[in-house]
């Protein structure tokens, strides 16, 4: 090399080194998951409590539902924004279907999931057949279903469902009851809550397929270039149309899960859940660009809105001002994530 | 000479340090000691380079050298690692393109650039647009669009949306956009990989009077024959580091090629074993749509290797594409094996053992954000996969790090997004990935684009080998040399019709040319 290899090593190492920030993007969510907890059981003592943690898992539980629909209609390089809509159609139907058709709570629920299918069926078609843009195809579905769902109603809460209908929402494996000297019961462990089960679950056979399977590798590529996958032999249409209706499916599944937890279906419920949903899965790391995202960063990311909403409830923080936390949350997560892709 | 990358640069060495001095000519642009790490990947280890006013300095390398990484360090896009770069003989250091740009340096982009719903002149002048108070001023705007595109002799209409461009119309519209930055320095990243010869003679002339004007070029490109044309002094990399910097006129293409390689590459083309056998595997009959091509008809044989040329505009990407179902056909017949096809969209066309191999990487042939394995199986998951539609992670792996092998990609790993890999690299992605799907007619178009030398006679050999196992292969190329190099017939096409079938062995550039250009057709 000629004279001028041993040159002055300049300000180039002004700013974080690549590396850190590659480790600070893969660990933002993780991170912010642990020093959130960290912060919240120091501030207030109730908050690592076992029941404090149940009440966190149950909250989690539908945004994580509805996270991972999000997530792979993202990575697909779509949004749906009617999740939170379909949702109160569906537990509002399987009500109605428990209740005036005197269905059995298993099929009524199904129902109402096949309800929530429909709608992302719907949504899909419109993308793809008509080929309206995401954002309009499904903000109509949020107005139509929400319409449907009050329209059916007459805008009534749906109550007097019988014990059974909650049992989804309110029940729990492995609970160890022991019926004391006194007579009353008392609760040993409070065993894990069906929702739970069903998100953890669902979860992992998502993050699989996504991963594993030639279906899930199909979504990459459609959100990541979906004239290259197209060239390329993959079914395009039928992606994105799938993507939708797994969304639906789980807007119609939560919708259920959270009708049973109060054991009443209310038209109104899930207003704005769809920003949870698409919040969840950004703050995790999924592009809104399309063809990046995973499961488990959209699991961490219901999580830290989850404990971010519980931990300042419990320190007395007002409503407003958790609003404005969480759209922080999101602003710095997102800028962490984009601090990997410069220079 | 090889060896001795360190002492090769000496007899420039002097030019190194010119700027500081102040005696002589100062270079425009003088880099010391530029070294580059990406995670994962040092793209550059300590590399000396100065620029000239009024000169074209050339920079060579394999695919993965280095070269568009030292470009986009000077053109404000990177930040280097290490290295100092004096520009006008001061030290300078460029935090955004935009910096660089206000300095009086432009950059033409290896990958094209360009807002696809903007028109021509909108892009040319993209954040700079004349004005009238508030307002754009339109007829300003297309006046200095057309100053630029005139300048480059390139009948493009600049009311016309990017979207309907072809690659080599798009190119020259990046060409043009840089033109109208009036720089004093301009960093040509392989600005004529989709141009046809003609359209790279008009550039070629507009650098002569750019070189006339003062202003210091630097240029890069693998179609190493046109450094003849223009270049004045060459500047080889190899894996990031400084090999030789030499002029042009004491050197020459064979020991460049020699230096990029590290070794001596005797021949461009391989032997050719295949021959193509009677039978006819592919039938196309009338194909037309308007507007794009007309009444088009050729029959492709087994082992086979057809070319498709013509000048820019020809059709001939439009018909790949409507063969493969990419676009509609309005009319006309395919017939694979004797079969009849209808074929409505891709899918049809891969079941039916056709690919295509395009010609956009970005636009239309990568899943960019996807790692290199993901690309590389795209088209052929299912062989992959079991029954039941799972990947098997092993054979996944395996098949991918075959392709990654055999054509020499340069990756730090199967994971790597393929957005950050260099430009032929990701060209090579392309190639494996209908390499691995197998299929009975291959339609490649313009395969070797931004592919070093080393490399192209890698991939020629394997389509010789396609063609030796009865497949029929389809050429387009814009490089004449590659048409008569690789092919057995050439099919030439004149705006949208093809003209004429020759015999590759009983032809020559004229014959193709002259019919290429409009002469002789059929109709007469
Ligand atoms: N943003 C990036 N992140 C990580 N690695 C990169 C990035 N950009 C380039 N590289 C790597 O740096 C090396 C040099 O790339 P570069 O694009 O400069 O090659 P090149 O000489 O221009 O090759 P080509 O002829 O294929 O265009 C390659 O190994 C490439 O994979
Ligand atoms: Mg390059």
């Amino acid at each position: 090399m000629p004279a001028g290899l041993t040159p002055p090593v300049a300000a180039a190492r002004s700013r974080l080194s690549d590396r850190q920030k590659d480790l600070i993007q893969t660990f933002a969510a993780l991170g912010s998951l642990v020093a959130l907890v960290a912060a919240f059981s120091l501030t207030s003592p109730a908050f690592l409590s076992l029941g404090n943690g149940m009440s966190i898992g149950l909250q989690v539980t539908s945004i994580a539902l509805l996270g991972i629909g999000a997530t792979v209609v993202i990575v697909a390089g779509g949004i749906d924004l009617s999740v939170g809509s379909v949702l109160a159609l569906a537990g509002v139907v399987a009500a109605l279907c428990v209740k005036e058709l005197g269905l059995a709570v298993p099929l009524a629920m199904l129902a109402g999931i096949g309800v929530g299918g429909v709608c992302g069926l719907v949504n899909g078609l419109v993308v793809t057949r008509l080929k309206l843009p995401p954002f309009i195809a499904t903000l109509g579905m949020m107005l139509i279903a929400r319409g449907l769902a009050l329209q059916i109603t007459g805008a009534r809460a749906v109550s007097g469902l019988g014990e059974s209908f909650g049992e989804l929402g309110n029940g729990a494996l492995l609970r160890l009851v022991r019926v004391g000297d006194d007579g009353f019961p008392e609760v040993l462990f409070p065993g894990i809550p069906y929702p739970v089960l069903l998100m953890a679950g669902l979860a992992l056979a998502v993050a699989f397929l996504l991963r594993r399977s030639v279906i899930g590798r199909h979504v990459y590529a459609v959100g990541s270039n979906a004239e290259a996958a197209r060239l390329s032999g993959v079914a395009v249409d039928r992606v994105v149309t799938l993507t939708y209706v797994l969304s639906g499916l789980l807007a119609g599944l939560t919708g259920c899960v959270l009708m049973s937890r109060l054991v009443t279906a209310q038209p109104n419920e899930g207003v704005m859940y769809e920003l949870d949903a698409i919040a969840s899965a950004v703050i995790g790391g999924t592009s809104l660009a399309g063809g990046v995202g995973t499961i488990s960063g959209t699991v961490i990311g219901a999580f830290v809105i989850g404990i971010l909403r519980n931990g300042l409830n419990m320190n007395g923080v007002s409503a407003f001002t958790q609003q404005i936390v969480i759209g922080l949350v999101i602003l710095l997560t997102v800028w962490i994530d984009q601090l990997r892709n410069r220079r | 000479m090889l060896d001795g990358g360190d002492d090769a640069a000496v007899p420039n060495g002097h030019a190194i340090d010119a700027g500081r001095t102040p005696a002589g000519a100062a270079p425009l642009l003088a880099l010391s000691g530029i070294a580059k790490e990406f995670p994962g990947v040092r793209a550059l280890a300590g590399v000396d380079f100065n620029l000239r006013r009024g000169e074209v300095h050339a920079v060579c390398g394999e695919n993965g050298a280095g070269k568009s990484t030292l470009m986009k360090i000077i053109g404000g896009v990177h930040a280097p690692s290490a290295g100092r770069l004096l520009y006008k003989g001061v030290e300078r250091r460029f935090a955004s393109p935009l910096e660089a740009e206000a300095a009086g340096i432009a950059m033409i982009h290896q990958e094209l650039n360009l807002v696809a719903h903007l028109s021509v002149a909108e892009n040319i002048f993209l954040g700079r647009e004349p004005r009238r108070g508030f307002l754009v001023d339109r007829h300003a705007l297309r006046a200095g669009a057309q100053a630029c595109l005139d300048r480059l002799g390139a009948a493009i209409d600049p009311d016309a949306p990017v979207r309907g461009l072809s690659m080599a119309q798009r190119q020259l519209v990046e060409i043009a956009k840089a033109l109208s930055l009036e720089a004093e320095l301009l960093i040509m990243d392989e600005p004529t990989s989709s141009l046809t010869e003609q359209e790279a003679q008009s550039l070629f002339r507009v650098i002569r009077d750019l070189k006339a004007a003062g202003v210091g070029i630097v240029y890069i490109s693998h179609r190493l024959d046109e450094m003849r044309e223009i270049v004045d002094r060459v500047t080889v990399l190899r894996d990031g580091r400084h090999v030789a910097t030499d002029a042009l006129a004491a050197t020459t293409i064979d020991q460049i090629v020699a230096r990029m390689v590290g070794r001596a590459l005797d021949e461009k083309f391989p032997e050719r074993t295949s021959v193509p056998t009677g039978d006819v595997i592919l039938e196309a009959a009338g194909l037309t749509r308007a507007g794009a091509f007309r009444d088009v008809s050729f029959a492709l044989r087994r082992g086979e290797i057809l070319g498709f040329a013509g000048l820019m505009g020809a059709g001939r990407t439009e018909v790949a594409r409507a063969v493969f179902g990419a676009d509609p056909l309005e009319s006309g017949t395919l017939a694979i094996e004797g079969r009849r096809l209808s074929i409505r969209d891709p899918r049809d066309a891969i079941a039916a053992g056709i690919a295509y191999l395009s010609e956009d990487r970005k636009a239309q042939g990568l899943a960019v954000t996807m790692p290199v394995d993901a690309n590389l199986t795209l088209a052929n998951l299912g062989a992959v996969a079991s029954r039941l539609g799972l990947i098997d992670a092993a054979r996944h792996a395996a098949a991918a790090q075959d392709y990654v092998d055999r054509l020499g990609i340069r990756t730090p790993s199967l994971r790597q997004p393929v957005r950050l890999l260099s430009g032929g690299n990701q060209q090579k992605i392309i190639i494996g990935k209908w390499l691995f799907r197998d299929a009975k007619v291959m339609l490649f178009d313009k395969p070797t684009r931004g592919i070093d030398v080393g490399a192209k006679l890698a991939i020629y050999t394997i389509m010789d080998r396609l063609a030796a196992r009865g497949i029929g292969v389809v050429l387009i190329s814009s490089e004449l040399p590659e048409i008569l190099g690789m092919t057995d017939r050439v099919a030439v096409f004149h705006r949208g019709r093809l003209v004429r079938i020759l015999d590759t062995a009983r032809t020559d550039q004229e014959e193709i040319m002259h019919y290429a250009s409009g002469f002789g057709g059929r109709e007469g």
